[in-house]
């Protein structure tokens, strides 16, 4: 079906080896989800989708008509929707108004981005900061657009290494800078809730891109301003 | 300490259910009287009425073999919704998604195949002790049986013996057989609270639980630092308010 092998583009092309590739490649967001189709979550899908969390509870072994649980299903359908509501959007909707030209050609930071995602794996959220910066080369992005650009990527079902990736690549091909620069720590409760049930342990990924990966002083600045 | 005195001599000379007596309240009651709106015929666990007494022995039982089958049914289920969502159920990250989301539901639910009498029965020992005993800070991992989505947070377990005492790490365990449910955070610290009580028929009990909800942080109005604190006190800790004040003061250096 179409939609999927969008998202299967979507999700697949960042398991290309040569980063630099893509940037010269228009492709990246037209990958992305034909959005007349996915506009508003499908009334179909839903249905089959609380059908299937019925299961899930009865599978469970629980009583699915008790209080608790009669609208359990709706409610868990729709709040997986809210999870990925990413696929829904595009980087282009997102960022098209918002890039400006300014002579700055100085490190610009937004940190301790509260992210929200779901291990691809278990279903299960993980969740933590993302760091980004950026050196612009005459053109920046108005702030909030970077968050923007995070939540797009993150309420998706997700693999922390893309997902890290992904950050990098939308905003390179957005404004074309000298380098960018992204950082996720986060907790995945699939590693805390179960399985070996580390609680205080953080998975850590980054994606050096242009200046923040051949100039190390480039790279050392980025990584103390977001330590302090 | 006064109190612990005065309390030991109620219960010595006195009546011997006077620290349970809210737990015979509840126990000869149909309902919980603060509930409004429940329904009629069985208890919100949707166990039936007759056997509340007993609810903490009537423990449901799921099990490992009861996994195992109803394994590709919710195996199937979840590939549905990954369909539902537009996901490509195809490819490399997702083929056996399926399955380790079922696998996990299950572990996140493995309460219901635990009974608390397996947990408790050896360790209950006879010990002279009448003081507070409190065990704090133990995690505590749920899943909100609203919207199936986790909450986190710590729970703190303050009691005062009567004659017997409770090994430590089986008030941990108790946390863990009624948290690994669909659960919703009220009726968890209740749940806990009338287990011990139950258990050790102690002259109180004190359960804390402050927890984070992932509903309400992902989604929803999405207040990141926002805490639900639930509390049950019953027998002394309910009656006295310098005890309950005592345990409070503990749990939170």
């Amino acid at each position: 079906m179409q939609c999927h092998k969008a998202t299967a583009e979507v999700n697949g092309l960042c398991n290309m080896k040569k980063v630099a590739d893509l940037c010269s490649v228009n492709g990246f967001s037209e990958a992305a989800l034909d959005k007349k189709k996915h506009n508003k979550p499908d009334e179909v899908a839903l249905s089959a989708m609380e059908e299937a969390y019925s299961t899930i509870l009865r599978g469970l072994g629980e009583n699915t008509e008790r209080q608790g649980l009669k609208s359990t299903p709706g409610r868990a359908a729709r709040a997986m929707q809210f999870f990925t509501k990413g696929y829904r959007e595009t980087v282009q909707d997102v960022l098209n108004d918002a890039v400006f030209d300014e002579d700055h050609d100085e490190m610009v930071i937004v940190k301790d981005i509260e992210m929200f995602s779901l291990c691809e794996h278990h279903l299960v959220p993980f969740f933590g900061k993302v760091h980004i910066g950026y050196l612009p080369n005459q053109k920046i992005v108005g702030l909030s657009k970077l968050a923007r650009v995070v939540e797009i990527y993150s309420r998706r079902l997700q693999v922390q290494e893309r997902l890290t990736k992904q950050i990098a690549i939308a905003i390179v091909e957005a404004l074309k800078p000298a380098g960018v620069a992204v950082i996720v720590e986060a907790e995945h409760m699939c590693m805390v809730m179960r399985g070996v049930q580390k609680k205080n342990s953080r998975t850590i990924t980054s994606a050096m891109l242009g200046v923040f990966r051949e100039d190390p002083k480039t790279r050392e600045e980025f990584l103390s301003l977001i330590k302090s | 300490m006064e109190r612990t005195k005065a309390n030991l001599s109620d219960n010595l000379t006195g009546t011997p259910q006077t620290a349970n007596r809210h737990l015979e309240e509840r126990l000869a009651t149909t309902k919980y009287p603060a509930r409004t709106g429940s329904s009629q015929g069985v208890c919100e666990n949707g166990i039936p009425l007759s056997t509340v007494p007993d609810s903490w022995k009537e423990e449901r039982t799921r099990s490992l073999e009861d996994n195992e089958m109803s394994l590709p049914s919710l195996a199937a289920a979840y590939t549905t919704i990954l369909r539902g969502l537009g996901e490509d159920p195809e490819r490399q990250g997702l083929l056996k998604t399926p399955w380790r989301a079922a696998t996990a539901m299950q572990y996140f639910t493995k309460g219901y195949q635990e009974k608390i009498t397996d947990v408790l029965n050896d360790a209950i020992f006879d010990e002279d002790h009448d003081e507070m005993v409190i065990v704090k800070d133990i995690d505590m991992f749920s899943m909100c049986e609203h919207h199936l989505v986790p909450f986190i947070g710590k729970v703190h377990i303050g009691y005062l013996p009567n004659k017997r005492v409770l090994g430590l790490s089986k008030l941990a365990r108790i946390v863990e057989i009624y948290s690994r449910r669909l659960q919703v955070q009220e009726r968890l610290t209740k749940q806990i609270a009338v287990a011990i009580t139950e258990a050790l028929k102690p002259a109180g009990v004190g359960v804390v639980i402050e927890a984070t909800h992932m509903c309400m942080v992902m989604r929803g109005v999405q207040k990141m630092n926002s805490k639900t604190v639930t509390s049950t006190m019953l027998g002394v800790f309910r009656e006295d308010p310098k005890t309950r004040e005592e345990f409070l003061t503990l749990i939170k250096s």
